[in-house]
């Protein structure tokens, strides 16, 4: 009975993780963009935050920058996963596919921003690869990034957000129930005269899309709201609604505050609007598609799609083969004159200096991620199993899990620094902490309730014929039974705490310095070559982290093991 | 060692409002009773009420009697009544020998080794104790999972139609194997199956659902 009032308790404390921080951010935002903030001397509720964010010149470009970047790089990463998905239906390819990207995945933000920088900077390896062509002498004058329309933002989006949206379509697809019914229905529409391509538009994509929908909008929810790509590659005058606010926060006029508080609001409008725009342009779009669905043709897309899905596969082999390529070797490059395609010699003076110095942020990166990434498992795993067993209370968890990815972190975070500060003025961890956990619970949560749904529960009452308590069935079958899945999850949280950079940086008041913090300051700064160490860092320690995920349960829990040694 | 009866009174099995079966009948220690019907007309939901690991959705009314013992409220691990599936549903993190010492109580103490090997070399299996049980076949499975279920000391067994997915000659044997074990136990029994030849080599009564 103990055991089942932890359960109890550990549902109620995930959820109290899940929303409480968001909504006290949320609230600590309001009051001083209603005009409330006591430390500058406003008592009483006006509109001078409002009065000093409508005086902003550029806002509405801002706003426009925001909303227009997050509806292209949205649809095209959506267009690229589904013409992979029409193509790679039911073909062995798709799962050399999937492991080809999930490394993306688990790539920070960050990271890919500065990336991408490197490749399409003035002086960067593109342009070197191509002065030859041009008989370019120096770096072109002109730059493809931070252009005012935002391009370099949505292509390093949509690179980062297509492997998401792709693996999270291939775990709906995977659904035992679903895929049964859908290759089944794919064959009949084949038999039927239909393209395996059409019928993957016809038949799969109407079922897919409603379960993607949330995915969808998580994605289009941060891709308006983020600051560390726009940062890094998106316009600087003016730049997205988020990087302004950013900036208002942490300038040292703190009226500025009031205006960021104000801006704060307006961006969660924003993302509000994004998520309407895309709505009704689904709405509009849905006769169309109903009557596309039956218009009889059988061969939609039989070419066009494959052609698409080949451009989309080698668009993202060349850049992110581009991508590692610089960053080695500007990692390891000692002289390196423009336009020579390869520096003049190799040098590990880089990386002793970048390790040297990353030796205090790595023990925080990894101390901090070990830390949340346990946590997140343990309220995770109470929370499934309090789910399990019993009816669970009232409302659903899985539509709450969405909260912390849908509400604009620039916009809760503030809040919720602020409130910290009046509980605790000093305290750095505990914030940092909290803000990652609520960043990291969702993804925990999704990649093990998979785990929990496939699991065999007649396992469970074998146990429980054979005498066994339900505590004894948790720790002796459950969990053991659950080992790899549970390391998988446990280095996507890691992975997932290694790249907050808003949340560290706004939580722990710049005080704590994460490989993330560091990197993004890094590449601010002017040393290219420290940079790409710092990146490469970044990179390598999530993928350690799933190495040893999938090497762990090889050894333990496994007797197939213990009989060859 | 003669162990009580198992009686039903009037038990019934309800998946929300609707009722999916009722049964009252007494089974004598050492006899199997066979329940048969159609597939969705709740056999497998009855076992799992008997068991006291029916799912949320579904609930049951009546009453359970082991002896003069009424288990109907008690959980699921403290009923006594040892489950088998149609999947031997052996714990793939262990070993065979570790899966037959899981069934056993803590009491068993440091005889519990000597006890599983005995086990094991009664029914042909000498020398798998180390094995990991996916190297086994079908029909070592099967074996395996009842010397667990017996190591257990249950009151009364629960079979879920235990011996549909083996192949016809290791059904036959498996199935004489395990009737002859309850019958030297002195176990009662709970059989569901489609099968007709279980319910004839079962030899009690038959009720169909």
């Amino acid at each position: 009975m103990l055991f089942q009032r932890c359960l109890q308790l550990g549902w109620w404390l995930f959820a109290v993780v899940l929303v409480v921080p968001v909504l006290a951010g949320l609230l600590g935002m309001l009051l001083p963009a209603a005009g409330y903030f006591p430390a500058l001397g406003y008592h009483s509720l006006s509109t001078v935050a409002i009065q000093a964010l409508t005086a902003t010149p550029g806002l509405g470009k801002m706003v426009a920058l925001s909303v227009s970047t997050a509806l292209l790089s949205a649809l095209l990463s959506l267009a690229g996963c589904i013409t992979l998905l029409a193509t790679f239906f039911q073909h062995r390819g798709l799962h050399r596919l999937q492991h080809l990207l999930s490394p993306v995945l688990v790539i920070p933000h960050a990271a890919a921003a500065i990336a991408v920088a490197f490749l399409l900077s003035p002086a960067g390896w593109l342009s070197r690869l191509v002065a030859p062509l041009f008989g370019w002498e120096l770096p072109p004058a002109f730059s493809v990034l931070n252009d005012s329309a935002g391009m370099g933002m949505v292509l390093a989006f949509s690179l980062k957000e297509l492997p998401f949206l792709l693996l999270v379509s291939l775990g709906i697809l995977s659904q035992p129930a679903l895929h049964y019914t859908l290759t089944r229905q794919v064959a009949v529409a084949q038999s039927l005269g239909y393209h395996p391509v059409t019928a993957f538009l016809k038949v799969v994509l109407p079922v897919l899309y409603p379960q993607l929908r949330l995915p969808l909008l998580a994605v289009l929810a941060y891709a308006s709201a983020s600051v560390e790509i726009p940062l890094i590659l998106g316009p600087d005058n003016p730049p997205t609604l988020a990087v302004a606010i950013l900036h208002w926060f942490n300038s040292v006029d703190l009226t500025d505050r009031l205006q960021a508080s104000a801006g704060a609001l307006l961006q969660v409008l924003t993302t509000v609007a994004v998520i309407a725009l895309w709505l009704a342009g689904e709405r509009m779009l849905k006769p169309w598609c109903r009557q596309h669905i039956t218009n009889g043709m059988r061969s939609t897309g039989r070419r066009g799609l494959p052609i698409l899905a080949g451009m989309t596969l080698t668009v993202f082999g060349v850049a992110m083969t581009a991508i590692c390529a610089s960053l080695i070797l500007w990692s390891v490059a000692t002289f390196w004159p423009y336009p020579s395609v390869l520096p003049d010699d190799i040098t590990t003076i880089h990386w002793q200096q970048g390790l040297g110095q990353l030796s205090g942020p790595l023990a925080n990166t990894l101390v901090l991620g070990a830390a949340i990434s346990l946590s997140a498992i343990v309220l995770v795993v109470l929370a499934l199993e309090a789910g399990r067993s019993g009816p669970s209370p009232g409302f659903r968890l899985d539509s709450m899990l969405f909260v912390p990815l849908i509400v604009p972190g620039i916009a809760f975070l503030y809040g919720l620094v602020w409130l910290a500060q009046l509980v605790a003025p000093k305290a750095v961890w505990i914030p940092v902490y909290l803000s990652h956990l609520v960043y990291v619970m969702p993804y925990v949560f999704l990649s093990l309730a998979v785990a929990y749904r496939q699991f065999d529960t007649r396992y469970l009452q074998v146990a429980a014929s054979l005498g066994s308590s339900p505590f004894r069935v948790f720790c002796c079958i459950r969990l053991p039974m659950l080992f790899a899945p549970l390391m998988v999850a446990f280095a996507l949280g890691l992975a997932i705490s290694f790249s907050q950079y808003l949340p560290t940086l706004l939580a722990g008041g710049g005080q704590l310095a994460t490989l993330t913090t560091e990197a993004v300051a890094v590449s601010a700064g002017n040393s290219r070559r420290l940079a790409a160490v710092y990146v490469i860092m970044q990179m390598i320690l999530p993928l350690a982290g799933f190495i040893l995920a999938w090497w762990l349960p090889t050894l333990l829990f496994n007797p197939m093991i213990r009989r060859r040694g | 060692m003669k162990q009580p009866e198992l009686q039903l009174n009037d038990v019934c099995v309800y998946h929300d409002s609707r009722r999916l079966c009722q049964i009252s009948t007494t089974v004598s220690a050492g006899s199997i009773l066979t329940i048969t019907g159609p597939s969705g007309t709740g056999k497998s939901s009855l076992l799992a009420a008997l068991a006291g690991v029916l799912p949320p959705v579904m609930r049951m009314s009546g009453q359970i009697l082991l002896g003069d013992r009424d288990i109907s409220d008690v959980p699921a691990h403290e009923r006594q009544l040892g489950m088998l599936f149609q999947d031997p549903l052996l714990f793939e993190h262990m070993t065979v020998a570790q899966n037959i010492a899981f069934g056993m109580s803590a009491q068993a103490g440091r005889d519990k080794a000597l006890l599983v090997r005995r086990m094991l070399g009664d029914v042909g299996l000498e020398g798998f104790c180390d094995k990991p049980v996916q190297t086994l076949s079908g029909g070592q499975q099967a074996r395996v999972a009842l010397l667990r279920t017996l190591a257990s000391r249950p009151a009364a067994l629960l079979l879920d139609e235990p011996f549909s997915k083996l192949d016809s000659a290791t059904r036959h044997k498996t199935r004489e194997w395990v009737f002859d074990q309850i019958r030297s136990y002195q176990l009662p029994a709970v059989l569901v199956t489609h099968d007709e030849q279980d319910s004839h080599s079962a030899g009690g009564q038959i009720i169909g659902i």
